[in-house]
């Protein structure tokens, strides 16, 4: 049995926006020590990897392990239906065909119930090793997110320059080019406007654009996010939860060899 | 053409090995597409709203330089490499398969002069369809499009399914594209099929993997083959009254076709002949041995394409619209720019599920299927009453 309260719908409503448009059909895996869900998009370079701790919860019991195979444009709808600041539990019984989903306002006595159809999906799953980066890069959320958009305009890649302690975002289209110099940065009243890049060796990688505009839609859910690079392999990109985090990994484009 | 019955057989046994996607997912991949099938398929589907193939001012057809061109387009804007393999002479086991066509055509033929004193211009209009061949020229002028759009082409020595089977086997290209079905015998690690469909059909692209295909059957090569040929290939005839079904269960029964020929014919009451002097060996050595070139002495370069000549042939010889052209030059340009995306595989790697989880979708895929087939029974049943 799985009962799991947020104490705000809220973020439960931020993670799937986030996830929704890069990938549709996904299991989440209920553990008692949370829910996790991973999911690769179907052109197989993007790979979404979520854990919601136990304490992002108010309550949490999960006796059994637990796999909740959702549609997620589905549930999004559903999880629309509550207000943000209500409470939201999760509940399914130990071999699901359903999950129950109940909003409760806190002010009114008004308690909403929606129950989702579950799916059989049948999905791989990876195992993620943990990876030696040459570099780390900490940055406001919305910060980030306005340089994907922004350089969007141009192009369809963005390059991401990493030299000794400056991160170069840059792209050049058919109009022209652009592109924004970021450098370590320290606001001691505000921490989380800061800006934070330790480096190994130097970077200069490219990504598509349309890949990080999918990834910028979790921008609400944390204040900073950390882009951890190397050459050749998926870049990470990290936005830390309450209890969790919400991790894309995203494979870099590469010159042809021939 | 093709494998009879083997995309069913493959949808209701393995149907695992088969996925749809859209054509967007497969940016970056570098595709091996059975041209001559593809001519053919453009030359029936091109049409003129009143049904007449579409002709440039001599009044020769174009409808295949259409096709390859938009259709190539299609594929080269959504990120796609394609390489187009053209059939070479027909393996002589084929003479049965194509007297039959031939006969076919010759019928249709008849057909449409009786039709046309009576018939509707509908009806004269199928039967002209199944008239369609696909001429020397016609190959020799898509090529000529494909070498000026800096689209690279092989021509196979034999079967063009076998050599884009083998250009895909080798890792030339991802995978091999045909809406042949026995493009799976030669082993291609990737079968793709509805590739070169009209955008307009809105028909996801079907992948289908052969490693789950004969993992999910419990068969090699051999088996495999020897099933295609049971259920009824180009080469040779069937054993008469061997469906699918059937066929499958003899394979997995008896293991190969010496073993089922040799259970049929020491079984005087079994219902089924074999064929007199069935050339089932020779087919299968077609299969599993067929004449192709060697994939890894075959380059594959995708160039600029010739601007000028391109709109020279296409407009001025053809009489296609120079704006539309230009257009599709502007294409095939961007196309090539820009690097590619990489994917994940290869990164990391995947958890082989437990014993546990694998016996538990093997159940809840029998439960349902059991399940399917009791409703099967009820609705059967209800009819009889």
């Amino acid at each position: 049995m799985l009962e799991g309260k947020f104490d705000e719908a809220s973020l439960l409503k931020k993670i799937i926006d986030a996830i929704k448009d890069c990938v549709q059909l996904c299991n989440f895996n209920c553990t008692e020590k949370g829910i996790t869900l991973q999911a690769v998009d179907d052109s197989r370079v993007l790979l979404v990897s979520l854990l919601i701790g136990e304490e992002a919860f108010t309550d949490y019991r999960c006796d059994r392990n637990i796999t909740l195979g959702v549609d997620l444009s589905s549930f999004s709808k559903m999880i629309k239906c509550g207000n943000n600041e209500d409470f939201l539990t999760l509940i399914a019984e130990d071999s699901p065909d359903t999950v129950l989903v109940v909003f409760e306002d806190k002010n009114r006595e008004r308690i909403s119930e929606y129950s989702l159809k579950l799916m059989d999906i049948d999905n791989e799953f990876l195992k993620i090793d943990d990876m030696d980066y040459d570099s780390v890069i900490t940055m406001p959320a919305g910060e980030f997110a306005k340089i994907v958009r922004d350089l969007k305009n141009l192009s369809e890649s963005l390059g991401i320059l990493v030299t000794k302690d400056t991160v170069k975002f840059l792209s050049e289209g058919d109009i022209g080019s652009g592109s924004v110099v970021v450098k370590p940065f320290t606001d001691l009243e505000k921490p989380e406007n800061s800006v934070k890049v330790s480096l190994k060796k130097p970077v200069n990688l490219t990504f598509g654009l349309k890949y990080l505009s999918d990834i910028i839609k979790a921008t609400n859910l944390a204040e900073s996010v950390t882009i951890k690079i190397a050459d050749k392999v998926p870049a990470l990109f990290e936005y830390k939860l309450p209890s969790g985090y919400l991790r894309f990994y995203l494979a870099p484009k590469f010159d042809e060899e021939e | 053409m093709g494998i009879k019955g083997l995309n069913r057989l493959i949808a209701d046994n393995a149907p695992t090995a088969i996925r749809a996607a859209e054509i967007k997912s497969f940016f970056g991949r570098k595709v091996a597409i059975h041209a001559s099938m593809c001519l053919y398929q453009f030359l029936i589907a091109v049409r003129q709203q009143d049904g007449q193939q579409l002709t440039n001012e001599d009044g020769q057809t174009t409808s295949h330089l259409m096709g390859m061109f938009y259709r190539t387009l299609r594929m080269v804007d959504n990120g796609i490499k394609p390489c187009y393999v053209f059939d070479g002479k027909p393996p002589l086991m084929k003479g049965g398969e194509l007297e039959k066509r031939t006969a076919k055509r010759e019928h249709a033929s008849k057909q449409i002069e009786e039709l046309k004193e009576a018939g509707t211009l509908e009806e004269v209009g199928k039967f002209e369809r199944r008239l369609v061949r696909v001429t020397k020229e016609q190959n020799d002028e898509a090529k000529h499009l494909l070498s000026l759009m800096g689209i690279p082409y092989v021509e196979a020595p034999c079967e063009a399914e076998a050599q884009c089977a083998a250009l895909a086997k080798a890792g030339k290209v991802f995978a091999a594209a045909s809406e042949d079905m026995d493009t799976l015998c030669f082993e291609t690690p990737y079968l793709l099929r509805n590739l070169t469909f009209s955008e307009a059909r809105k028909l996801p692209i079907n992948e289908i993997k052969y490693e789950t295909v004969a993992e999910e059957l419990g068969m090699d090569r051999a088996m495999f083959v020897d099933l295609c040929i049971l259920l009824g290939c180009d080469y040779c005839e069937t054993i008469r009254g061997v469906g699918p079904v059937t066929a499958l269960k003899l394979i997995k029964e008896h293991g190969s076709l010496e073993a089922i020929v040799e259970a049929i014919e020491s079984n005087p009451k079994s219902k089924y002949v074999v064929p007199e002097d069935w050339p089932y060996k020779q087919a299968r050595e077609l299969f599993l041995n067929p004449e192709v070139k060697d994939a890894s002495e075959i380059e594959l370069k995708w160039s600029e394409p010739n601007e000028e000549k391109l709109i020279e042939y296409m407009v001025q010889r053809n009489g296609f619209s120079e704006e539309r052209i230009k257009a599709g030059i502007e294409k095939l340009k961007k196309g090539l720019k820009g690097g590619v995306q990489g994917r994940l595989d290869g990164f990391f790697s995947v958890i082989p599920k437990t014993k546990e989880q694998l016996e538990a979708a093997k159940k809840k895929r029998s439960d349902s299927s059991a399940a399917s087939k009791n409703k099967k029974a009820k609705s059967a049943a209800k009819k009889r009453k």
